[in-house]
């Protein structure tokens, strides 16, 4: 028996603003999964969201069989761990060349931030799974969520580098309190925002039956933990799930831009692991938007 | 920042300050440890502390005379301000006063939000001052908001008790920890017949589940059958496959 991962996505502009700045993209042959919300006027989000999509995918895909080569580049100027005691960077075979991947879009944003007249200051979070047989390796920069939902519950596997929920975590404000603040949309990290980047990066396991969701703030800020779980776990097919659950965020104001990005674990025998790589059963892989 | 102050037993004068910026900090009697003490009852590589989810985590890596955090001999230990490490004869502090200053409170009006709620990002700088200012002790801070001190982690260990394993006794503080023959099992199954993945032991906010990670599998806790996902107590008995052991939670 193998895993596999069906996967679906999508995203909508909500019901404010002008332009979608989130992207989202992934590539099933190298189990590469992500999500970007992207910040900066004048369309500034929008690239660099983009850039955060496209530069992860293209990461795994250049360097598929190969040792994680383009680590190097990433890791930039070599100071690289010096600003402040923080966690260790994954070292295991998958976390080392996410946390790479992700390095290397903050540096490739930031240039392009810097390079170009109007786009200074423009950033993006990211979210991004990446999932190997049982191995689930997640890499998280910003306010996008990751939750697993495993036998009936759901959780959050990512931690908001947000200022609320700093707030909660040292225990000055209430989790209702983070929720009501006017302060919500202050992040403490971002893709691209400065010269280098701490990525939250944590080797996990998956098993089938495994969904994992991986949103941007549009929706997290509406949709509470339970009530994904309901959607979620009512919706008769993830495609299904995630315009409910983008539908549900813009029923309550759909203020920010929404997007969803769902995937399933799932036993494939091998027979039907065959029957899918000859007869291509759907997409395996969608670019950024 | 956070420092270890070394001291040779009861005695009050400083012999070392350690200051603990980054990265893992290793403690043996061999000079090439970061923190060498040079002393019989210390261990060649004697125990290791790193930063790990916004705290320092001290770590036995297997040293004959154990690490001690307040007198009590542990294998892995979150250190907090004030805690005293004892390894060997030797008697290290552990101070950390940065992480006082980070129970500020951030005042309202904040930085200059600009227009709708659009996302801004502070940089490190900023948010430094911004959750510095105002920057009182954390036992103020949190005596205005009634919030309670976070208690010591709760660490889970199995001890086997049936079944080929590579060890006799796991201390459970992944997230996520398989049984299996799997490479990625961090609970090592031998033999031919051994499950690839058995069962999954998840670990949340100080609590820990157990389920099987296939339909196919039987998983039993206390003897009875438990297809779904359980929560673990102190004693619990797991058998799964021929693997038997039992969880217990260390202190």
């Amino acid at each position: 028996m193998t895993l596999a991962v069906e996967v679906a996505g999508k995203t909508d502009v909500g019901c404010v603003r002008a332009n979608n700045e989130d992207n989202f993209g992934y590539d099933s042959r190298y189990g590469i999964f992500v999500v970007c919300d992207g910040m900066g006027g004048q369309a500034a989000g929008e690239v660099a969201s983009k850039m955060g999509v496209d530069i992860l995918l293209e990461y795994f895909r250049n360097t598929a069989g190969r040792k994680d080569a383009a680590g190097q580049e990433a890791a930039g100027p070599s100071q690289g761990s010096s600003a402040s005691p923080t966690r260790q960077p994954a070292t295991t075979a998958n976390g080392g060349p996410l946390a790479n991947a992700i390095r290397l879009a903050n540096k490739r944003i930031y240039e392009a931030g810097e390079r170009e007249t109007g786009k200074s200051g423009m950033g993006s979070t990211v979210v991004a799974a990446l999932v190997r047989g049982n191995s689930l390796t997640i890499g998280n920069v910003g306010d996008s969520r990751i939750y697993l939902i495993r036998h009936g519950e759901i959780q959050q596997l990512t931690r908001d580098h947000s200022l609320v929920m700093e707030q909660v975590r040292l225990g000055l404000i209430t989790r209702e309190q983070a929720e009501q603040s006017e302060m919500q949309n202050v992040i403490l990290r971002a893709l691209g925002s400065e010269k280098e980047v701490e990525a939250d990066v944590e080797d996990l396991l998956a098993v089938s039956g495994d969904l994992l969701l991986m949103s941007s703030d549009g929706l997290t800020r509406h949709v509470r933990d339970q009530e994904i779980l309901k959607i979620v776990t009512a919706a008769r097919s993830l495609e299904a799930a995630c315009a409910t659950l983008i539908e549900t965020a813009k029923d309550r104001g759909g203020d920010d831009n929404i997007t969803c990005l769902l995937l399933k674990i799932v036993d494939r025998p091998w027979y039907k692991h065959i029957l899918h790589k000859v007869f291509s059963g759907g997409r395996q892989w969608q670019n950024s938007i | 920042m956070a420092k270890l102050y070394l001291r040779f037993e009861q005695s009050q004068s400083v012999l070392r300050e350690v200051p603990l910026t980054q990265g893992t900090a290793t403690i043996g009697r061999l000079p090439d440890n970061s923190v060498q003490i040079d002393n019989l009852a210390v261990s060649g590589h004697h125990a290791k502390i790193y930063w790990d989810d916004g705290h320092y985590v001290i770590e036995d890596v297997g040293s004959l005379n154990g690490t001690f955090v307040n007198e009590k001999r542990v294998g892995k230990a979150t250190l907090i301000h004030g805690d005293q490490v004892k390894i060997g004869k030797h008697v290290l502090e552990f101070k950390n006063e940065g992480a006082i200053a980070l129970g500020a409170s951030v005042p309202k009006s904040g930085p200059a939000t600009p227009q709708l709620d659009a996302t801004v990002v502070l940089d490190t700088k900023q948010a430094r001052e911004m959750i510095a200012e105002k920057g009182g002790p954390v036992s103020a801070a949190r005596s205005v908001t009634g919030a309670p001190l976070p208690g010591r982690e709760r660490i889970g260990v199995l001890r086997v008790l049936e079944g080929k394993t590579d060890q006799e006794r796991y201390v459970l503080t992944a997230k996520m920890t398989m049984i299996g023959k799997s490479s990625l099992a961090t609970i090592r199954l031998k033999g031919w017949f051994a499950p690839t993945t058995a069962a999954l032991i998840s670990k949340r906010e100080n609590k820990y589940y157990i389920a099987p990670s296939e339909k196919k599998i039987k998983l039993k806790v206390n003897g009875e059958d438990s297809p779904n996902l359980k929560e673990l107590h102190d004693g619990d008995l797991i058998e799964v496959s021929k693997f038997k052991a039992t969880f217990s939670f260390q202190e």
